[in-house]
């Protein structure tokens, strides 16, 4: 664990300790049980953008990827009736192929990644209110749909997707969970552990010289959208079985920002070259923590995102001030010696 | 490498394509806004407004007179150009739901100068606008409250789950549920008097129930499903939850659901959320308040031909009567609203 992802890690037990200490209902297991769920869910989303925000650029349109995956899983299966595993292959296409169309216009067609992602965001988010006629749907088919033949294979989707698992008598682990587990060692595997995961990082800090010592910069690139539209991919398939509900205007909106702040609070930097996968996961947690504890103290949820603006701005600053203070304690160090 | 580049943008688009011509293209509805003589313009797009135009489809038959339907995607700027566009056509009457009664004052004046204007499911009542055809938000909440208490006739606690308290028909709705629970008198919806947006343990004197909080999510559906979570959490004897805006209600049966509670906590709510309806058949809701969207649409046609015949409205609040859905009259409503649906769908 590097010196940011202890310092998150920190924030994490300060705050569970507070709260815990305020309500004593707050670690029963149901309530551990809504946190762990609440905390993949987010978390998935946010490792994806942590790849895009290593190599220097930014994504926009998860929040729209996470609602037209959501929309076009349950269009096929409620609607339409598509045998429920093609389904999800199709989406899961479909999302990768949305990562590879940003990857190639910003690298091939050199548009800004804003640009890009920002269009991508509008795109997006109409084609889904159009494919439905802005009609909410949920994945589960209701007895009188087309896909209701396919319900026996549809409610052990749900069960992988949203279901729990029995650990003990009160506490069962939310699938997501497991999810964001096998994803999270994934990520953090190909980004510490490969040859393709230094490129990344050394790409995000300097692409001209990465670029001049012989790595191909847009393959890397195109890869870290893609797996940014995969990761958004799957937690838009998570989120529909989760919700079992649909709104094509509004699932996803936003959550863009929910996977940047948790991206940037773990310790990546959006000028790229600096990030860590479990310092992203663990800061989706404190997102996801400070929602449950303002509604377990009771705090008018009129404040939440104040307090989630203070405590992401206060995490940020306290992580440049250590750095500072570390690099001139090492200057300092270098010239008694 | 440029017509590589090209040959995947194609392919790409040609599968994106794949996927939305899947869908059906065929317009039903008949639009024809070649004579159409008046407008019906929501304040934004949701399923809600399909079936207030279902409303609007079968007055336009029935009165015969074309109507055109206009949904706003980017809030007051959109409205604006909409109506502005309307009005160079030379529309002669508009209903619409203004997105920012306060600020648009100005503009829906200008309107009214140019063109009939009516406000519909929301009010704008400094502006010129003839007449407002709408619920009556308080008197809803009300009936509701009545729900609970048919719910829980013993009494108990009850929390209040909605997307924002900054609409006043939100407000409106929420004071209702307080006023009707802690047996208040019956207030004027012109000058309610509302308890804190934050207030915690409402209660009275003589009153067996207790209202611990409201909380709020901004539309966020995730958001409002963890708020029911949460509560469940925190409060071991809450036994009803009150759904204000249409996705609470759905949000609050599966946290339910979720934590094996289902018959443990009522649920009673607002709107016609399949979710919520199929809740109701099965006995995992109590009972919903339904606005009848479609009548939103059929009164404002009706009224605007009215008053382009020469009819004035007689008061400046057309009240729109709501429906309470139990399960005693759940099939009807149902396929009611699903005939509706299907009629309102855009095309």
């Amino acid at each position: 664990m590097n010196k940011n992802t202890l310092g998150i890690f920190g924030l994490l037990v300060a705050i569970f300790a507070i709260t815990a200490l305020l309500n004593d209902k707050f670690i029963s297991a149901y309530n551990m049980q809504n946190l762990i769920k609440w905390s993949s869910l987010y978390a998935v989303m946010s490792i994806g953008v942590a790849f895009v925000i290593i190599t220097g650029g930014i994504d926009l349109s998860i929040g729209s990827v996470v609602g037209l995956v959501a929309v076009v899983l349950a269009y096929q299966l409620k609607v339409k009736g598509i045998d429920p595993g093609q389904a999800i292959i199709t989406t899961m296409c479909m999302s990768l192929l949305i990562g590879l169309i940003h990857g190639l216009l910003i690298t091939k067609a050199k548009i800004q990644p804003f640009v890009v992602t920002l269009c991508g965001l509008l795109i997006y988010r109409s084609l889904g209110r159009w494919l439905t006629d802005n009609q909410s749907l949920g994945p589960v088919p209701l007895e009188d749909d087309k896909g209701y033949a396919n319900i026996d294979t549809i409610n052990s989707l749900d069960q992988i997707f949203s279901g729990k698992i029995a650990i003990t008598d009160s506490f069962n682990l939310p699938t997501p969970a497991l999810f964001l587990l096998a994803l999270g060692i994934a990520a953090a595997l190909f980004l510490n552990r490969t040859i393709w995961g230094r490129y990344l990082f050394a790409l995000g800090n300097n692409e001209d010289g990465a670029r001049y010592s012989g790595i191909n910069t847009d393959n890397m690139k195109i890869i870290a959208y893609v797996i940014c539209s995969f990761m958004a991919g799957i937690a838009g398939i998570l989120f529909a079985f989760e919700l079992d509900s649909v709104q094509p205007a509004q699932t996803g909106e936003f959550y863009e920002l929910y996977a940047i702040a948790a991206a940037v609070l773990g310790g990546c930097s959006l000028r790229g070259g600096v990030g860590s996968i479990l310092g992203v996961v663990i800061a989706a947690a404190v997102i996801r923590l400070i929602y449950n504890s303002i509604n377990m103290l009771g705090i008018s949820t009129h404040l939440e995102f104040g307090i989630l603006g203070i405590v992401i701005l206060l995490g940020v600053m306290a992580d440049e001030f250590l750095k500072r203070y570390s690099a001139q304690r090492a200057a300092a160090k270098q010239k008694e010696s | 490498m440029k017509t590589r580049f090209l040959i995947v943008i194609m392919c790409a688009l040609s599968l994106a394509g794949w996927v939305g011509c899947s869908k059906k293209t065929d317009s039903e509805g008949d639009n024809d806004s070649s004579e159409a003589r008046i407008a019906y313009v929501t304040n934004g797009v949701d399923p809600f407004w399909d079936l207030c135009a279902a409303g609007v489809r079968i007055a336009e038959k029935e009165f015969g007179i074309g109507c055109e339907v206009h949904m706003p995607t980017k809030g007051v700027v959109d409205q604006k150009r909409i109506m502005e566009g309307l009005l160079a056509k030379g529309i002669e009457g508009i209903a619409v739901s203004p997105v920012d009664a306060e600020n648009q004052t100005p503009f829906l004046n200008e309107v009214a100068e140019n063109s009939k204007l009516i406000t519909q499911d929301a009010d704008a009542p400094k502006s010129k606008r003839l007449v407002y055809i709408g619920t009556n938000n308080y008197k809803a909440g009300r009936a509701l409250g009545k729900l609970v208490k048919e719910a829980l006739p013993e009494g108990g606690e009850v929390i209040i789950f909605v997307g924002r308290l900054e609409q006043l028909n939100a407000r409106q709705r929420r004071q209702g549920v307080i006023d009707e629970l802690l047996d208040k008198p019956e207030q004027e919806l012109s000058s309610v008097k509302f308890d804190a947006v934050d207030a915690k343990n409402l209660t009275a004197e003589g009153s067996k129930y207790t209202i611990l909080d409201t909380r709020t999510d901004n539309f966020d559906k995730a958001k409002a499903k963890s708020n029911a979570e949460d509560a469940i959490t925190k409060y071991e004897n809450v036994k009803c939850m009150v759904g204000l805006f249409a996705y609470n209600p759905p949000a609050c049966i599966d946290a339910i659901k979720e934590a094996n509670k289902a018959g443990e906590i009522k649920v009673c709510g607002f709107d016609e959320q399949d979710a919520l309806l199929q809740a109701i058949k099965d006995g995992n809701a109590h009972g919903t308040i339904s606005q009848q969207p479609w009548e939103y649409g059929y009164e404002s046609v009706k009224m605007l031909k009215n008053i382009l015949d020469g009819k004035q409205p007689e008061t400046s609040f057309h009240e729109v009567p709501f429906l309470v859905v139990t399960k005693d009259n759940i099939d009807e409503f149902w396929a009611k609203k699903k005939e509706m649906a299907e009629l309102g769908k855009q095309d």
